[in-house]
């Protein structure tokens, strides 16, 4: 899955680390298994309430103290929505946009 | 010594070096609590240890200034900066579910805050610093009769007028983030000096203080709309008022007299003890939103 986040992590792009988990069937880089637990968490949110088997790309803008404003692409259908974590990683709140 | 403000582990004085070895090696471990304080703090960009080695220098380097500047500019930062804790963006509007929240957590972080003052005490001989803190425990948990009662009375008056029961918030169990913020603020008191402890401790009434625009905040403590305004309960407004009345001058209060005692030989342990109370205090400040959800989501 692309992410607009090409040069590091694909959650948040930072380049430290060596974490790399297999999300929806492509190797992903992260920079750390929290990384990679909010993006995974994430993914499966997205198909949930969009009903779609597969996401295209991602695109995030934000941090982690005020959250991310996404754009999920499947095909031609987009999904826009906002979520934001505990600094653990779980899930705080997610609202679609 | 140099701390990692992680994990607290110590490196020889004025060693930088060391201190990035040891991040980059949990960096190649993919370590989410390392990672994560080197992407906030220092850099995203994966760097060699030389680099590093420098950019944590000029991190810890007082630049001239004081070890008061120094803390107040981090705190701010981590907390009241452009990108600020999520619970301050939280405190921009009224939510009876946060304040909730806050009542139960807080009522935690009070009963160690007494206990960390008198550790205080019991380490030093210094007049003006047991006299500091004595007044500190007045004030935020015993006050001082009818009419000026206690910081942590005030809490739970707060607590009561959005519904929760006196009882609910003293007997309480903290929520994870908080009792493990608690264990590290008992642990720097215990084990550490009394001037770290103040820094640890102090430091964190920054975030309720009014006067640090000139120190780059961007955000206050909470909207001070809610003052104003009828939304809140009377004991909301007090509760708030208190703390953001009283504490600018109690926060640099402490933070001159650790400025006063601050010498080349115990700066980094000061700057090291800081460190771990503020990344603490980032997860209890979590802990407070956690305990409004999961309210709000029992309603």
């Amino acid at each position: 899955m692309k992410t607009n986040n090409e040069e590091g992590c694909g959650l948040c792009n930072a380049t430290w680390g060596e974490y790399h988990r297999d999300i929806e069937g492509e190797d992903m880089f992260f920079c750390c298994n929290i990384c990679a637990d909010i993006f995974q968490n994430m993914v499966e949110e997205v198909k949930k309430r969009t009903g779609w088997n597969t996401i295209d790309r991602v695109e995030l803008h934000g941090n982690y103290s005020s959250g991310r404003e996404c754009t999920a692409y499947s095909g031609s259908n987009q999904f826009k929505y906002y979520f934001r974590t505990y600094g653990d990683g779980r899930m705080m709140k997610f609202e679609e946009r | 010594m140099v701390d990692c403000a992680v994990c607290g582990s110590r490196f020889s004085k004025g060693n930088y070096n060391e201190l990035a070895s040891h991040l980059i090696m949990l960096a190649k471990k993919s370590d989410w609590s390392h990672v994560s304080w080197l992407n906030r703090n220092i850099t995203k960009a994966r760097t060699d240890e030389a680099k590093l080695s420098g950019l944590l220098s000029q991190y810890y380097s007082l630049k001239g200034k004081g070890i008061k500047d120094w803390i107040i500019r981090d705190f701010v930062h981590h907390f009241r900066g452009s990108n600020p804790h999520p619970f301050i963006l939280a405190m921009q509007s009224y939510n009876v579910d946060v304040l909730k929240g806050y009542a139960i957590e807080h009522h935690h972080f009070l009963k160690q805050w007494i206990k960390s003052c008198s550790y205080v005490i019991a380490k030093t001989d210094f007049d003006e610093v047991q006299d500091y803190e004595l007044e500190n425990i007045m004030t935020e948990l015993h006050g001082y009769g009818k009419d000026e009662p206690s910081h942590h009375e005030l809490l739970i008056r707060m607590g009561e007028s959005l519904g929760l029961d006196r009882k609910t918030i003293i007997q309480s169990k903290p929520l994870p983030a908080t009792a493990r913020a608690v264990s590290i603020w008992n642990d720097i008191a215990s084990q550490r000096t009394w001037i770290e402890t103040m820094a640890a401790m102090h430091s964190l009434e920054l975030v309720a203080n009014r006067d640090l625009g000139r120190y780059g905040a961007k955000y206050p403590y909470f909207n001070p709309d809610i003052l104003s305004g009828v939304q809140a309960t009377s004991e909301v407004r007090e509760f708030l008022r208190e703390g953001y009345e009283a504490d600018v001058s109690h926060s640099y209060v402490a933070l001159d007299i650790i400025e006063k005692y601050c010498t080349p030989e115990n700066l980094e342990d000061i700057q090291g003890s800081y460190l771990l109370s503020a990344n603490a205090f980032s997860d209890y400040l979590e802990a407070r939103l956690e305990r409004g959800e999961m309210i709000e989501n029992k309603q």
